[in-house]
């Protein structure tokens, strides 16, 4: 049955990418979470990530996962910045100024770095060997960003669950006046969540570029900010945790549906997956409307 | 212990307090009445600086606090129980006392603070790991001034800790303030529930149209027929 044995490794494939769709869209879910901002630029920060990893394995040939470090410092570096020089003013001002305000960073960002990298496509090739699992050869490279999504995911799940730190980020999503009663000041946890969150979404820039050997150019992020706000929407919005299930599950249903989609004749199965992810997200906030794991 | 001189403040253009003057003694209990409407929240979100104060002062234990923010008040041991609770709904209970304490000088005391809480409000001791959100109203409100006492606050600004609560717990909320006098702390409250609030507060303020109408002791209040019949409709 090769039709089964496609579908089955098509849903590991999904399953793997999907885990750093997840992590792609924590910090988006954080930053919407915590301060109520749409970070509609999300993608250009993404597209930061990407870069940072080919530049450190063309120049130095460091490999992607040690560039994780330096992809957080840095994320967290410029979320900051943006932060005290633009948010910080936007946080309690009306939702089209911030959405507006994300808009133009997002190109801003892109526009910059096509002035100091250029609009070409790149890509580089970290070849360590793979092992037979499932019907299909899967590279070492993608279990490992499978493998270090997840950690990072529990990572940022323990800081937010067991320190107390995070626990007072909780504490701002859950109720600002209460927050504040405690001693709690708002404006640092926003900075400190807003920066996180754009280190998160650099981060997860690294891990994608494992997906994509020749995909890495200025306007990448566009793509991946769709995906994102559908992950997002699907995982209840202001859930991280919920946007790291449902980059699973979106991953699932893009690949998964891939196969499906092949086997009617005269159909592009690439256009329609992203019809049928939208489909499902519909369906899912029908039944129900908070997302997955909204409202929890 | 604090002092407000011509306090006035707002919310966008509408000015709602017209230059409020109080001062609440140390170790008493100072109630602000007054109809709805009139300011009395206003009050003490601009005392607690939750609302910037359009102008005036207000002094703290000898310093000018006026302008700075809230989580600088509670550093210097004020606290307010704001109306509504706002506990954190999806933490535990242990989780949202755990968060009262989050200042350093508040955490290195949580141990005894925490003592001091479960031995008011053993109830909250037994719910420990449920979620906040879960409590019934009465456990909530007591939840929401066990949170601000984790702060080991010397003043506490409560807004309306009776509001919706019935009769037989509001009768709990109001011996609980007198105990915390008790301990040794100082109370500005602000109540819609006039002589549960008379009969513990040792001071009254009564609030009208963003000005205070009248100031004394309670028994001052008590006394004054006209105080009664114009402003707490009784």
């Amino acid at each position: 049955m090769a039709f089964v044995e496609q579908l089955i490794s098509n849903l590991l494939y999904g399953a793997i990418l999907g885990s750093v769709y997840g992590l792609a869209t924590m910090g988006l879910s954080l930053i919407f979470g915590v301060l109520r901002i749409v970070n509609v630029g999300h993608g250009a920060f993404i597209m930061v990530g990407a870069f940072i990893a080919y530049w450190m394995f063309i120049l130095y040939g460091i490999p992607p996962l040690i560039s994780l470090f330096l992809a957080i410092a840095v994320g967290m570096a410029i979320g900051l910045a943006i932060y005290m020089l633009v948010v910080k003013r936007l946080v309690d001002a009306p939702e089209l100024a911030s959405l507006l305000a994300m808009f133009a960073i997002g190109i801003f960002i892109e526009e910059f770095a096509k002035q100091i990298w250029g609009a070409d496509y790149v890509g580089y090739s970290w070849e360590i060997g793979g092992v037979s699992m499932l019907f299909t050869e899967v590279p070492f490279t993608k279990l490992l960003a499978f493998a270090s999504s997840i950690v990072i995911a529990a990572v940022v799940y323990v800081w937010f669950r067991k320190t107390k730190i995070g626990k007072a980020v909780r504490a701002v999503v859950e109720d600002r006046e209460g927050a504040t009663t405690c001693g709690i000041d708002v404006n640092r946890i926003y900075a400190l969540s807003f920066s996180l969150g754009i280190g998160l979404t650099v981060l997860s820039g690294v891990l994608v570029t494992l997906f994509t050997p020749v995909g890495i150019n200025v306007y990448m992020g566009g793509e991946y900010t769709l995906k994102a706000f559908v992950i997002a929407v699907l995982g209840g919005l202001a859930s991280p945790w919920g946007a790291f299930y449902a980059g699973f599950i979106f991953g699932l249903i893009e690949n998964g549906s891939y196969t499906l989609l092949g086997l009617i004749p005269g159909v592009e199965p690439f256009g329609l997956t992203r019809f049928l992810s939208s489909v499902v997200l519909m369906l899912v906030l029908l039944v129900k409307p908070t997302g997955l794991l909204g409202g929890e | 212990m604090l002092n407000v001189t011509d306090l006035q403040s707002g919310y966008g253009e509408m000015q709602v307090l017209w230059g409020i003057d109080l001062e609440v003694k140390e170790k008493s209990i100072t109630v602000i009445l007054g109809p709805n409407g009139a300011g009395k929240s206003t009050t003490l979100k601009t005392i607690f600086g939750t609302l910037k104060p359009w102008n005036g002062r207000i002094e703290y234990i000898g310093q000018d606090i006026t302008f700075l923010p809230p989580h600088k008040k509670v550093e210097l041991g004020m606290t307010l129980v704001p109306e509504g609770r706002h506990l954190f709904p999806n933490m535990t209970v242990k989780d949202n006392l755990y968060m009262g304490a989050y200042l350093k000088r508040a955490e290195e005391r949580f141990e005894d603070s925490l003592e001091l809480v479960y031995s008011l409000f053993p109830r909250l001791k037994e719910r420990e790991s449920q979620k906040a959100g879960t409590l019934s109203g009465g456990e909530q409100q007591m939840l929401a001034i066990a949170r601000a006492l984790m702060t080991s606050p010397n003043l506490i600004l409560m807004d309306e800790p009776s509001q919706g609560l019935a009769p037989k717990l509001v009768k709990e909320v109001f011996e609980t303030i007198l105990k915390l006098k008790d301990e040794g702390l100082t109370i500005l409250l602000v109540e819609q529930n006039v002589f549960a609030s008379l009969e513990i507060s040792d001071y009254a303020y009564i609030l009208h149209e963003g000005k205070i109408a009248f100031g004394g002791t309670v028994d001052e209040v008590k006394e004054s027929e006209e105080v009664k019949r114009a402003y707490l409709g009784v």
